[in-house]
C-alpha cells in the first residue's frame, strides 16, 4: 500500500535489479560515483535543498521509508474515528479526503502530462449531478449509479478533450475553464438539475450499523486510498512515463513514437473519471449539490491543491490537498480575517517552496539505488 | 528521496491525527450521535450565517439580532434558570462550508439551530441537525425546497416564497396593472419567487409578458433592460439582491423607463437606495415581511439594538431576534432541552407574538401567515405603502 510514486513494490527480487542494472556487480564503483553525484540531481528538482543531506541515512527516513509506511498511513486514516469520533472532525476529515481524490486526478492531467485544466470541477459536477439526479429521481442506490457516473465522465471527458486536446498551453486554460463554467451554468438552468437549488436528499451508502457519518468516511477512505494508490501506479507506468515525457517536450516525445494526441486523451479521460466518483463521494456526503459548489474557485483550489503540494508527486499532491481542505476550517478562529490569512499562508508556502511541499523529483532516488547495492553484495544476484 | 517525502507525508498524518484528537471523542455506533442533553450549564444556541463571502454583509445583522434576544433574555433569568449563548459560524454562502459550519455546531453540543440564510447552503445542514436530533428555526433562508421532504426538525420563521409571490401577484391585480415583467438572479430564493408569482399571475388580470434571469455579480445589465422595454411593462419585479437590484433600478430608468418597479425582500435595504441613485429610487416598491421600521413602537427595539451594537439594525435582524426568543419559548415549554420535546413544543406554539404577527406554524412548520406588506422608497429608505 505505498502511495510514492518513485517507489517500485519493494522487494529485493533479483531479476529486476538484474534488469535494470545488467552490470550490476563489476559497475560498482560507477554506481557509487552515481549515487554520490545524485544530490545534484535533486536539487535541480528542490532547489530548496541543501545538498548532502539527502543521502544521510538517519533512523526515521530509515523507518519512513520501510515499504509498509504507506499501509501504515492509510490505517491511520481508517483509525481516525477511534481517536476522534466528532460530528465535526468526522465531517472535515471526510471533505478533505474527496478534496484528496480530486487532486490526485487533476495531478494525472496538470501534474503528469502538463494539460493546464482550470474547469476541472466539471467533471465533480457531472459526477456528482448523475449520482444526485439518479438516486433522487429515480430511487437507485448510490453504489449501482457508479457506473453510469464513470460513462457520463467520460463522455464528458471525450466532449470536452476531443476537440481541445489538440490546443496547447493557455488555449487549453481558456477552453477548459469555459467548460467548467458552461457544465455549472447549465445544471443552475435545467429542471431535471433541480435549478439553483440543485439535488437534495441524496442517500448514503448505508450505515451498516455504524453513526452514518463515520460508515461514509470509512467508505470514502477505502475509496480515496485506492485511487490514490492507483493514479500513483498510472504515473509510474508505461503510460505515465509517456506522460510525463509530453509533458517535458511534447515535440520530442512525438519525435519518439509517442501518440501524443492519445496519450494526453488518455490523461484527460483518466482524470475525468477521478473527478466524477469523487463527485458521487460529494453527493453522498453532501446529501444535498447546488451549483454554487463547482464554481471556477472550486477548480482553482484544486489546482491550488496540486501546484501548492508538488506537481507530478502523488505524496506531494496529497499533503497539498489536505492543507487546502482543512487549513480554511481551521483558520475558523480568525473569523472574517479567514481568507485573508488563508491567501497569506499559500503565498508564504509559494515564497518558500516554490516547487510545492514536497516537489517530484528527477533521477534516481539514493534510497533505491542503496538497496540495490545491498542486493549487489548478495551472491545470487550475480549472473 | 523516498525516506524525505515518507516523512512529510507521516508528519502531515501524525499532524492531523493529533490535532484532530484533541477536539474530543465520542461513540462511533448510530445511536451515539446526540443522544443525553444536558441539564446544567448555558444552554447553547448555534447559528450558520455568512461571515464572509458575497453576504457577509448579513451575517453581523443577524448574529445580532439573536444577541439582542438572548441578551434580553438572560437579563430577565435565561431559560429553565440557565443561561442561553449564542454560537456562529461562517457558512460563506457555500454549501461544503455550511455543511462543515453545522457539523461543528453539533459538535459544540447546540440545543437549537437559529440560523440558516443562503437556501442552497442551508439545505446540506438540515440532514446534519436531523441526525443529531437539532431542532432548527430557520430565520432568513425560505426555499420551499427546505420543507419539501417534510423533515421534522426544520420550520421556517421566515415567509415563503409562495407567500411573498402570493402578496406580489396580489398586489399586481389589485393595482390593476396590466402587465408584468419578472427578472431574478438565478439564485434559488430569487427564481423560487419569479416561478410562483408567474402561476399566481396565470390566466389573472396581470399578464406576464417578460421573465428572464440575469446573472449576479455583473455591472452591465443593458441586455436585460433593453428586453424589459421591448416587452412594454407597467411593472418590473425583481427578487434577487439589492446589489444588482440597485444597478437594474439605475439602468432601467437611465433608459426611460416610466413605470412601476417593485423588489423583493433580498433588495430591502437602504444600499439599494444609495446604489441606483436617490432620485432613481424613489416610488421604488418592495414585498416585505414586517420590519422595526414598519411596525408602530419598533422605535424602542431600534433603540435598544442600536444601544447594543452600536449600528442600525438589518435584514433579518428581527427575524434572528425572533428564532430566539421561539426556541427559548419552546424550551421553556418542553421543560428540557432534548430536541424531540423542543420540536412537540415547537408545533404546539400557539398565538406567540413576533414581529409578523402572532405565531402558529402550519403542518408544514412554516408561518400560517407571511405577513407580507408592501414597502415603497420614500428618501433614502423603505417605509410602509399606504
Amino acid at each position: 500500500m505505498s502511495i510514492d510514486d518513485g517507489s517500485r513494490p519493494e522487494r529485493p527480487s533479483n531479476s529486476s535489479a538484474n534488469r535494470s542494472r545488467p552490470d550490476a556487480a563489476d559497475a560498482s564503483g560507477f554506481v557509487n560515483a552515481v549515487d554520490d553525484r545524485g544530490d545534484t540531481k535533486v536539487a535541480l528538482a528542490g532547489s530548496g535543498l541543501a545538498p548532502g543531506k539527502a543521502s544521510t541515512v538517519n533512523p526515521l527516513s530509515r523507518l519512513i521509508s520501510h515499504p509498509l509506511f504507506g499501509l501504515v498511513v492509510v490505517v491511520l486514516a481508517i483509525a481516525l474515528p477511534f481517536i476522534n469520533s466528532s460530528a465535526y472532525t468526522i465531517r472535515i476529515s471526510t471533505d478533505a479526503l474527496i478534496f484528496v481524490m480530486l487532486a490526485v486526478g487533476l495531478n494525472i492531467v496538470v501534474g503528469y502530462c502538463g494539460l493546464l485544466d482550470l474547469g476541472y470541477a466539471a467533471f465533480f459536477a457531472i459526477g456528482a449531478y448523475t449520482a444526485g439526479v439518479l438516486t433522487t429521481t429515480f430511487g437507485w442506490p448510490v453504489i449501482a449509479t457508479i457506473p453510469f457516473v464513470v460513462v457520463a465522465a467520460v463522455i464528458g471527458g471525450v466532449l470536452i478533450g476531443g476537440p481541445t486536446l489538440r490546443l496547447r498551453s493557455d488555449y487549453l486554460a481558456i477552453v477548459t475553464l469555459g467548460f467548467g463554467e458552461i457544465v455549472r451554468i447549465t445544471a443552475n438552468n435545467l429542471d431535471f438539475t433541480g435549478g439553483p437549488n440543485g439535488v437534495f436528499g441524496i442517500p448514503d451508502f448505508g450505515d451498516f450499523g455504524l453513526r452514518a457519518d463515520i460508515a461514509t468516511y470509512w467508505v470514502v477512505t477505502v475509496v480515496v486510498g485506492l485511487a490514490v494508490l492507483a493514479s500513483a501506479r498510472l504515473g509510474r507506468g508505461r503510460l505515465g512515463r509517456a506522460w510525463r515525457f509530453v509533458r517535458e517536450d511534447e515535440d520530442a516525445a512525438e519525435a519518439m513514437g509517442i501518440h501524443t494526441y492519445q496519450v494526453k486523451f488518455a490523461a484527460y479521460v483518466t482524470g475525468a473519471i477521478f473527478g466524477g466518483l469523487a463527485g458521487v463521494l460529494f453527493a453522498v456526503h453532501q446529501t444535498a449539490i447546488s451549483p454554487p459548489s463547482f464554481n471556477f474557485l472550486y477548480s482553482a483550489l484544486i489546482l491550488m491543491a496540486v501546484v501548492l503540494g508538488g506537481m507530478g508527486s502523488t505524496p506531494g499532491v496529497v499533503v497539498g490537498a489536505i492543507v487546502i481542505a482543512l487549513l480554511p476550517e481551521l483558520l475558523r478562529g480568525a473569523e472574517n480575517w479567514r481568507y485573508l490569512v488563508f491567501g497569506v499562508l499559500l503565498i508564504v508556502v509559494m515564497i518558500f517552496r516554490p516547487q510545492g511541499i514536497w516537489p517530484h523529483r528527477v533521477g534516481e532516488k539514493p534510497a533505491k539505488a542503496r538497496r540495490k547495492r545491498v542486493v549487489e553484495d548478495e551472491p545470487e544476484v550475480i549472473p | 528521496m523516498i525516506g524525505k517525502t515518507r516523512i512529510g507525508l507521516g508528519v502531515t498524518a501524525v499532524g492531523v491525527a493529533l490535532a484532530l484528537a484533541s477536539c474530543g471523542g465520542g461513540g462511533l455506533t448510530s445511536d451515539s450521535q446526540g443522544g443525553a442533553a444536558a441539564t446544567t450549564g448555558d444552554i447553547l444556541l448555534g447559528m450558520v450565517t455568512p461571515l464572509s463571502g458575497s453576504s457577509a454583509a448579513i451575517g453581523p445583522y443577524m448574529k445580532n439580532g439573536a444577541q439582542l434576544a438572548i441578551n434580553e433574555l438572560n437579563a430577565s433569568g435565561g431559560v429553565l434558570g440557565r443561561q442561553l449563548k449564542l454560537v456562529a459560524e461562517d457558512e460563506g454562502c457555500d454549501p461544503k462550508t455550511a455543511a462543515a459550519a453545522a457539523a461543528k455546531l453539533v459538535t459544540a453540543g447546540i440545543s437549537v439551530s437559529v440560523g440558516g440564510y443562503c437556501s442552497s447552503a442551508t439545505l446540506p445542514t438540515l440532514s446534519i441537525f436531523g441526525k443529531a436530533n437539532i431542532p432548527m428555526i430557520i430565520p432568513a433562508a425560505n426555499s420551499t425546497d427546505l420543507i419539501k421532504d417534510k423533515l421534522p426538525n426544520v420550520f421556517l420563521l421566515n415567509g415563503t416564497g409562495a407567500q411573498q409571490a402570493q402578496a406580489a401577484a396580489d398586489f399586481m391585480k389589485s393595482a390593476g396593472l396590466k402587465a408584468a415583467a419578472l427578472v431574478d438572479d438565478n439564485t434559488s430564493y430569487s427564481k423560487d419567487i419569479t416561478t410562483r408569482t408567474a402561476k399566481d399571475l396565470e390566466g389573472q388580470s396581470t399578464k406576464v409578458v417578460n421573465q428572464q434571469s440575469v446573472t449576479a455579480g455583473e455591472q452591465d445589465y443593458s441586455a436585460a433592460v433593453t428586453a424589459i422595454l421591448r416587452a412594454n411593462p407597467d411593472i418590473v419585479y425583481w427578487t434577487g439582491y439589492y446589489q444588482e437590484g440597485g444597478l437594474i433600478i439605475k439602468q432601467l430608468r437611465a433608459a426611460g423607463y416610466k413605470g412601476k418597479i417593485m423588489v423583493a425582500d433580498g433588495s430591502v435595504d437602504k444600499q439599494l437606495v444609495t446604489i441606483a441613485g436617490k432620485d432613481n429610487a424613489q416610488g421604488v416598491l418592495a414585498t416585505m415581511t414586517q420590519t422595526p421600521q414598519t411596525i408602530p413602537g419598533g422605535e424602542t427595539w431600534i433603540a435598544s439594538y442600536k444601544k447594543a451594537f452600536n449600528a442600525d439594525p438589518g435584514p433579518y435582524s428581527t427575524q434572528s431576534y425572533d428564532a430566539v426568543r421561539v426556541a427559548a419559548e419552546a424550551i421553556k415549554n418542553a421543560g428540557n432541552t432534548n430536541g424531540k420535546d423542543v420540536i412537540a413544543a415547537l408545533e404546539k406554539i400557539d398565538g406567540f407574538k413576533i414581529f409578523s404577527g402572532s405565531l402558529k406554524f402550519t403542518p408544514e412548520h412554516t408561518l400560517t401567515n407571511g405577513g407580507f406588506d408592501i414597502l415603497v422608497v420614500k428618501g433614502d429608505d423603505f417605509a410602509l405603502n399606504n
